[in-house]
């Protein structure tokens, strides 16, 4: 691939809308799905049938066309789903870049919904998968009947690694989630609203799988998340500031598992991540001293480590040294997960981290970075996956 | 056993509502004690608790205290209507397996004592004969507890004498939960009958990996090579990453490899594993690495880089599956 | 501890009192002695094969036997002449072979010739009993 590519500053985010984050939301994911789409054209300043496209994950039950039929939004020139679990959020986005830009559609929805939380929960792990004999659970069959049941112990296998190769702590590992926490105790949207936690309460969480404590693991929530994707020049014209899309790209690595990619020469990088990064930098020419504030994906702290290498923000192996001492907190070189991130706000599948990195542009969130001109939003480790760089219109 | 899980909110008051239909009702007819209490049985049982109480044994200390003569431990209250050894079909209530088959057809296989309120009217003479009645007194709604989530089922036990007297009353809650969904499982084996243990997770089989398989039920740890260029590879799939080509073939490991990796999981519990559970990534000698468990060692002596060897845990039947010991490394 | 042959009386008893520790060896043989005493022939009380293709580690105490436990407890405090009235207990953690049940209690209550006592059994595993016992004690 040529790692260049026409859609640098060509698209906009026009609008963002959720519902509340919660354990049980008492609604239909369908319900939630709608809320949030609703939001979001109303946040736009559009009416529900000017949308004409929808973008979602695949792992998303609520179907485009039922949602367009319970908002009246009508004809839909434009559909796409992406798969990959959380992998899916910024590549959601770049499908409606592409959308806008090739004229296939002019306002495109992006969405996700679910009640991870009160229904089907992630962390209760895979083991009633039927064994049908399909690529995808036959990937299961190399974990599942040793016990390698859920997410948490997926990328805890690469964390134990990780520890052993750069000397990274569960105390770096807590430094992320200290951050998380602290920005989510401003934040009333957060369901850690107003609940800081010290390193110490980090380091005496009760184990969920060794070396990964309890709070290096997000909660699982209940919400939905939807963003508008349009043309800058049509943006302009909306309700909001415009939030220009800098570039957005996918990334799939070399010999890439969807959660298990323990069988690359290493495994303490996240080679996809590094492909998106070497993409979104030689496109917007843009780079890490740039980046005023990111949203770096952290279903799992250990995981944001690595990110930051692979987007150059420090060396393979100094993540640990980079976090330290309040740098990824709010007056530090990098705030990262201003809104509380996943650990801290919601796991909505790394799509309300993108709504943070739009208010961070618009200058709206509760944690404003100063002087912000680019915010970078990862999305999920582990899997193909996607990020993007949002910046102010000039 | 196919299971429905209710899940939408409809689906769990509709359910709910069969499931309080069994509220008040009666387990069959009264059910009559074997034997009447008994100097044999109370001996038998007071010699192996250790009770050394005279009122039990000694016919002249039981008569001097204020119980008049010998008296069995109340506390054995349920020993004189056990069902034995081998219980007569008529011995299971009919509306205590529709309720259990409800419970279970929705996935509430897992059963756990958790109180047990004994009250006592009359003491239990020599001579006195026992009949139970069993009533459903209570069935709660869905709840979550540490356990799993789940549903509590209250029975009371009126215990009666031949002469229709009320001796004592029971009452005892059970849970019958969903395995795995429980916010801290670390009790979920308690003092109850454990439901049955579920077989582990099967793999899903293809033409690809098969053989793997195949291999590991004849204690032999294969890695799938290319028969054109000789690449192994792990995971398994149909085409050499290296060369493209479909053939292939299987070595068979010397089973020598090193810890690359290892998790420890505590939760969730699901009930077909041990806890805490050590799951390593395992680098073979011949170079491919493979995910597995371990044997012969404590999660806690566990290390990054040490060696191991390979042996094979047949888990059931059908399923046997390498793991790896530590080897002890002579200077 | 030994039996209190002697035995308590109503006005003996104070809320507060401890009762003697019970310091109960989990033998195999206890386990399966009191499962069979009971005449409770589950095999997950004597089989450790079938135990363990259950879901338990070991074979493990059944309740009659906790039963029969905390009532020996408390009437080797309270002598012969006490009648219990009421046994509450709350179920946790199995009791398997080769661990200790520690057992302990004290007097919550007090009215009435009515004596309420909360017992506890502990075992390396945590609480395998919690509850209260009420009896009734002599008066005079």
């Amino acid at each position: 691939m040529t790692e260049i590519n026409g859609l640098k500053d060509s698209a906009a985010i026009a609008g963002i809308g959720a519902t509340e984050f919660s354990k049980s939301s008492g609604r239909s994911e369908m319900r939630l799905a709608c809320e949030a789409v609703q939001a979001a054209i109303a946040d736009a300043g559009l009416q529900p049938s000017q949308i004409d496209g929808m973008v979602t994950f695949s792992a998303d039950t609520n179907p485009e066309i039922e949602i367009a039929r319970n908002l009246g939004i009508g004809e839909l020139s434009f559909f796409s789903r992406i798969h990959h679990g959380g992998g899916a959020a910024c590549g959601t986005i770049q499908q409606a870049v592409l959308a806008v830009n090739s004229g296939v559609a002019d306002y495109v929805v992006c969405y996700r919904a679910f009640n991870e939380r009160s229904g089907r929960r992630f962390g209760t792990g895979v083991q009633d998968r039927p064994p049908s004999p399909t690529a995808e659970m036959a990937h299961f069959s190399w974990y599942s009947p040793f016990g390698l049941l859920t997410p948490a112990q997926w990328v805890a296998m690469f964390a134990r690694r990780y520890m052993h190769e750069y000397g990274a702590t569960s105390e770096d590992f807590g430094a992320i989630a200290v951050a998380d926490r602290k920005h989510a105790a401003t934040n009333p949207s957060a369901w850690f609203y107003e609940q800081p936690i010290t390193l110490e309460d980090h380091q005496s969480s009760r184990w969920i799988v060794e070396p990964l404590h309890l709070l290096d693991c997000c909660q699982e929530s209940d919400g939905a998340q939807a963003m508008v994707v349009t043309t800058p020049e049509r943006a302009r014209d909306l309700a909001q500031p415009t939030v220009i899309v800098n570039n957005a790209a996918q990334g799939a690595g070399v010999d890439q598992d969807m959660m298990t990619s323990y069988y690359r020469p290493s495994i303490t990088g996240l080679p996809e991540m590094g492909l998106i990064a070497r993409q979104l930098w030689n496109t917007t020419g843009l780079g890490p001293d740039d980046i005023q504030t990111a949203v770096i994906y952290d279903h799992f702290t250990p995981l944001a480590l690595p990110q930051l290498e692979e987007f150059g923000f420090c060396a393979r192996g100094e993540a640990k040294d980079f976090i330290k001492d309040g740098a990824i907190e709010i007056g530090g070189r990098l705030p990262i997960n201003t809104h509380g991130g996943q650990l801290g706000e919601a796991y909505i599948h790394g799509m309300n981290g993108i709504a943070e990195g739009v208010r961070q542009v618009r200058g709206t969130s509760v944690n404003q970075v100063p002087g912000v001109e680019h915010a970078l939003v990862t999305a999920g480790t582990m899997v193909p996956t996607s990020a993007l760089v949002l910046g102010v219109d000039r | 056993m196919t299971t429905t899980t209710p899940t939408t909110e409809d689906e769990k008051a509709a359910f709910l509502a069969k499931l309080k239909a069994y509220e008040g009702r009666t387990y069959g007819p009264p059910m009559r004690g074997p034997d009447p209490v008994n100097q044999a049985m109370i001996r038998h049982w007071v010699e192996a608790i250790g009770d050394e109480n005279p009122v039990y044994v000694d016919p002249d200390a039981a008569a001097r205290s204020v119980h008049g003569g010998i008296v069995a431990p109340p506390v054995s209250l349920q020993a004189w209507v056990m069902r034995g050894f081998r219980p007569a079909a008529s011995a299971t209530s009919d509306v205590q397996d529709e309720i259990m088959s409800l419970l279970n057809g929705a996935g509430f296989t897992s059963v756990v004592a958790t109180n047990c309120e004994q009250e006592y009217f009359k003491e239990l003479h020599v001579g006195t004969h026992l009949s139970t009645t069993t009533t459903v007194e209570s069935i709660s709604e869905e709840k979550a507890t540490g356990l799993g989530v789940g549903h509590f089922l209250t029975t009371l036990v009126r215990y009666t004498d031949e002469h229709d007297d009320l001796v004592a009353t029971m009452r005892f809650r059970i849970l019958k939960f969903k395995p795995g969904t429980g916010r801290s499982a670390t009790q979920a084996k308690t003092d109850a009958e454990p439901a049955t243990r579920p077989p582990r997770p099967r793999p899903a089989v293809t033409q690809d990996n098969a053989f793997f398989f195949e291999g590991a039920q004849q204690h032999k740890l294969l890695i799938q090579r290319c028969s054109s260029c000789g690449r192994l590879r792990h995971p398994p799939g149909p085409a050499c990453p290296s060369c493209r080509s479909y053939d292939w073939d299987t070595v068979e490991a010397s089973g020598k490899a090193t810890v690359y990796s290892f998790v420890v999981n505590h939760y969730p519990q699901v009930p077909s594993f041990d806890y805490p559970l050590a799951v390593g990534l395992f680098e073979l000698e011949e170079g491919t690495r493979l995910v597995a468990n371990f044997v012969g060692v404590e999660p806690d002596a566990i290390e990054v880089g040490m060696p191991v060897q390979v042996e094979f845990v047949e888990h059931d039947a059908e399923l046997t599956l390498p793991a790896f010991r530590p080897v002890q490394v002579t200077a | 501890m030994t039996f209190n042959a002697t035995g308590l009386r109503y006005d003996d008893v104070d809320v507060g009192d401890e009762l003697p520790p019970l310091d109960l060896p989990l033998t195999r043989s206890l386990i399966v002695a009191t499962a069979i005493a009971s005449r409770d022939y589950q095999d997950v009380h004597h089989d450790p094969g079938l135990a363990q293709e259950r879901g338990s580690k070991d074979i493990f105490m059944n309740i009659l036997s906790t039963n029969g436990f905390v009532g020996r407890f408390v009437t080797d405090w309270a002598g012969p002449d006490a009648v219990l009235k009421k046994v509450s207990i709350r179920l946790g953690a199995p009791n398997y072979p080769g661990d200790t049940m520690r057992m302990t209690g004290s007097v919550t209550k007090k009215a009435d010739g009515l004596v309420e006592v909360a017992v506890r059994g502990a075992n390396g595993l945590g609480d395998h009993v919690s509850g209260t016992v009420t009896l009734e004690l002599p008066r005079d």
